[in-house]
């Protein structure tokens, strides 16, 4: 009973002293967005293998951005459509229904220097040359601080 | 006639089932306020009946009812738990008496409990520790299925169906005493079809999934399980031995599983009603037994339990980034033994003086396969001691006091990639040896003046960290997302101060329930802004938080007919140190309330209409969607026909009659914007023999 007691004024004053919202709460995630006439990949965007792919988009948020990653992998067996507005042709050609003999993979992971609100991100992307051709699906995701992402698949071809 | 008395389920009764069986005699041990009086923490039984008209899906679903408790949807009209917010691994879930174990810390994993052999519940809102152990931090659903029979031959038999998934379902008991010897025999069996949602697309992982007729492709599922009891009740000595199982498969909702949004093959909407992958099945089997054994002054209670659980979940096998394509379908398995031991004793010392004290150990062994990695081999090793005094002062003061210890020990094993990342078997988990030591308490007061009664208790629960929590390495299949462990975690802690106010007048009862409950250092799974093989890295850290909240309950009766009673309930929670400090807790319940109006005709039939208001969330962490509030309006009719010495209890409730769309911000589907279901009729037709 005596400890049931003393922990009374312990909790009240946790309760008293923590409970004040805080204002400094980040509740909105990054945005991606494009970068004019150098954005890249657009959706349904054709490559030659060997060539290079000039990633350009712009990444914002409200308070801090956080990290960025680049992810293509194939799209053989039409899994998935993107989130752009337009569905692409679908490639029948190449790989089709199957895993493909040499299917590229890239994964990468970026930094955004700390403190920035506005990022522009520009890669190049080289494409192997001995890669399966076909369709591929380019995944940009993007976080804030805070641990919010935003993400956008687009669709492109290698020839 | 051989009649029963429920010895009183004190606080902290080893097993609070205990059943004294006289001859020739009907002692009912408890009023109501005595009842109220025997905890200073506060719980809520119900029973048989009760359940019965809330019959509307699965188990959860009808106990949500209860002011503090929440049903979490994982979809495929399944749902978890959670008492005042706190799920998953922070509340025990206890069929008579033994902790259940599964592999509960999965979001989208269901009870492997049979609905339908649950005769009463017993929800304890707050810490639990000091019955239970670890685990038993936010809380304790104790399922009793013990149900004594009382005539050489009776039981029933119960038809379910429900609107929404097309559910049907039969259950059927055989019961029956001979002497000092009994039996229970229970078999279950449901089928049910895709899960129906009032909308005609989601969004989910920023791609719109179109849904055929509403429906969510691949939640259809099955269920079977059976059970059987024997039992012996002599003067002094009872013996229980219990033998059960519960098996069901149901898909995952296909749109919305594996590593992302997949055009399949397979024609999911061919047929609502069929199971294709992906889909969960799960076997889990308990053999219990229960020995009671009372004399002058005193009660012993012992038990052994082993449960197998037996958990399989398989996707079509696709190749991923780096993870060429798996040579079956066979996603993730679990094989999980869990063994308990427990003993438990009640001395009544002096007149005054009532002692429990109690022994408990548990062994768990978990293997995995298949080529999804998510939690890594382990065994857990843990036991406890406990002793509580309950000092009854005066028929209006009982004052009680308990302490207990605990030890765990658990063994991770490591666990390397079965394919290469850039040249090398990527270590996803280490070996890790950890032994926790957990000192525990509780301490409260009932006391009583006239129509109050008032109940104060002060405790300190713990639990520690869960394989999943130390050595998971991996992606979440089911959220995408990248969780990382960490070894370093040390045993969550929660100090928790509860106050139950109740009185009981003539017409009037009313009841609150306000609590204000400290975690020093909650295991947390933070959304980090980093990023590991294209997922987002989520890793658990700890931090402190602070969560206190109210229940509220009145009712009041007009007469013999008229019945209207108002629910209610409030949680706050806040993170108060660590990355996301001043944030709230992942999955936090808004307010909701309760008004209804009932009018009895005369036992048993009666017509309820129920006004459900829900509160907006927009207490959110990442990466949540504030929820709107709404409200829905629903109704149940109870009906009894006595047909020759059989009873006929027939119960349809019909949920969401205005067929709202509404989001359930605590729901697992509520990531990816599945509403909670329109309009859902349940039918529940019982005959009793």
């Amino acid at each position: 009973m005596k400890s049931n007691l003393s922990l009374i004024p312990v909790l009240l004053c946790v309760l008293g002293a923590c409970s004040r919202p805080s204002a400094s709460r980040d509740l909105v995630p990054p945005e991606i967005i494009g970068l004019g006439e150098d954005t890249a990949p657009l959706n349904c965007q054709h490559f030659t293998r060997g060539d290079v792919i000039p990633f350009a988009y712009a990444f914002r948020d409200d308070i801090e951005l956080g990290a960025f990653n680049l992810e293509i992998h194939n799209n053989f067996d039409h899994h998935t459509h993107s989130t752009e507005a337009e569905d692409c042709e679908e490639d029948h050609d190449h790989g089709e229904g199957t895993a493909g003999e040499n299917p590229w993979v890239f994964n990468q992971d970026y930094n955004i220097p700390a403190g920035q609100q506005n990022y522009e991100a520009r890669v190049r992307i080289a494409i192997p040359y001995d890669v399966d051709p076909g369709e591929y699906h380019f995944m940009i995701r993007v976080t804030d601080a805070s641990g919010w992402q935003q993400i956008r698949s687009v669709s492109i071809y290698l020839e | 006639m051989i009649a029963t008395i429920v010895a009183a389920t004190m606080l902290l009764a080893a097993d609070p089932d205990t059943c004294v069986v006289l001859s020739g005699t009907t002692i009912y041990g408890e009023s109501r306020k005595q009842e109220l009086m025997s905890r200073s923490l506060g719980s809520v039984e119900v029973g048989r009946n009760y359940l019965e008209n809330h019959f509307s899906g699965t188990l959860m679903q009808r106990l949500r009812t209860i002011p503090g408790v929440q049903s979490r949807s994982i979809g495929s009209g399944q749902s978890k738990p959670a008492i005042r917010g706190l799920g998953f691994n922070r509340i025990a879930v206890a069929v008579d008496g033994i902790k259940h174990e599964g592999q509960q810390w999965g979001d989208d994993h269901g009870l492997e409990i049979d609905a339908f052999s649950v005769d009463r519940v017993e929800v304890v809102k707050g810490p639990g520790a000091l019955l239970y152990g670890s685990d038993a931090i936010g809380g304790v659903l104790g399922l009793y299925t013990n149900y004594l029979p009382t005539g050489p031959v009776q039981g029933k038999v119960q038809f379910s169906a429900r609107s929404n998934n097309e559910w049907l379902g039969l259950s059927a008991r055989v019961e029956g005493r001979q002497g000092r010897f009994y039996y229970r025999f229970h078999l279950t069996g449901a089928d049910y079809g895709d899960y129906r949602v009032p909308v005609d697309s989601i969004q989910y992982y920023s791609y719109n999934i179109p849904l055929k007729d509403g429906r969510l492709r691949n939640t259809a599922g099955r269920e079977r399980d059976g059970s059987l009891a024997l039992g012996y009740v002599g003067k002094t000595f009872r013996n229980d031995l219990t033998v059960s199982d519960t098996w069901s498969k149901s898909g995952f909702f296909a749109n919305a599983h594996g590593l992302e949004v997949r055009l399949s093959d397979i024609d999911y909407d061919r047929s609502r009603r069929d199971i294709d992958l992906p889909w969960q099945r799960v076997n889990h089997l308990t053999v219990h037994d229960h020995a009671h054994w009372h004399g002058p002054g005193f009660i012993l209670d012992a038990d052994l339990a082993w449960q197998h659980n037996a958990r399989m979940e398989c996707s079509e096998p696709v190749s991923h980034g780096y993870m060429p394509t798996p040579p079956d379908a066979v996603e993730r398995a679990f094989r999980k033994h869990t063994l308990t031991a427990k003993a438990g004793v009640r001395i009544d010392w002096t007149a005054r003086h009532r002692l429990l004290a109690g022994v408990d150990a548990e062994y768990q062994h978990n293997r995995r396969s298949g080529w999804g990695f998510i939690i890594p081999d382990f065994e857990t090793a843990s036991g406890g001691l406990y002793a509580v005094d309950r000092w009854t002062l005066s028929d209006d003061l009982v004052l009680n006091a308990g302490l207990r210890f605990d030890g765990v020990r658990t063994r991770i094993q490591s666990y390397q990639d079965w394919y290469e990342t850039l040249g090398e078997y990527k270590l996803r988990s280490e070996d890790l040896r950890k032994t926790f030591r957990s000192l525990t308490w509780s301490a409260g007061a009932a006391y009583s003046t006239g129509p109050w009664v008032w109940k104060m208790n002060a405790g300190k629960s713990f639990r520690v960290p869960i394989p999943k929590e130390l050595g998971a390495d991996g992606v979440n299949y089911h959220i995408f997302r990248y969780e990382k462990g960490n070894p370093a975690l040390d045993p969550e802690q929660s100090y928790q101060m509860d106050v139950g106010i109740n009185y009981a007048g003539d017409r009037l009862n009313i009841q609150v329930d306000p609590y204000l409950n400290w975690f020093p250092n909650y295991i947390y799974l933070n959304p980090t802004s980093g990023y590991y093989e294209g997922l987002q890295m989520y890793a658990y850290t700890q931090c402190a938080v602070l969560r206190y909240g109210f229940e509220v309950q009145a009712s009041l009766s007009f007469g013999p007919h008229w019945e209207t009673e108002i629910r209610g309930e409030y949680l706050h929670a806040e993170q108060l140190s660590g990355a996301k400090k001043g944030y709230t807790l992942p999955f936090s319940p808004p307010w909701t309330a309760d008004a209804l109006v009932r009018y009895i005709l005369r036992p048993g039939t009666s017509v309820q209409m129920d006004l459900r208001l829900i509160g907006d969330q927009r207490e959110i962490v990442p990466p949540e969607k504030p929820t709107d509030g709404s409200y829905t309006l629903n109704a149940t009719v109870s009906r009894q026909f006595p047909l020759g010495k059989t009873l006929l209890k027939v119960n349809l409730q019909v949920e969401n009659l205005l067929d709202r769309r509404y989001y359930d911000h605590t729901s697992y589907y509520r990531l990816i914007g599945v509403p909670e279901p329109g309009r859902n009729a349940s039918l529940l037709v019982g005959l009793e023999f």
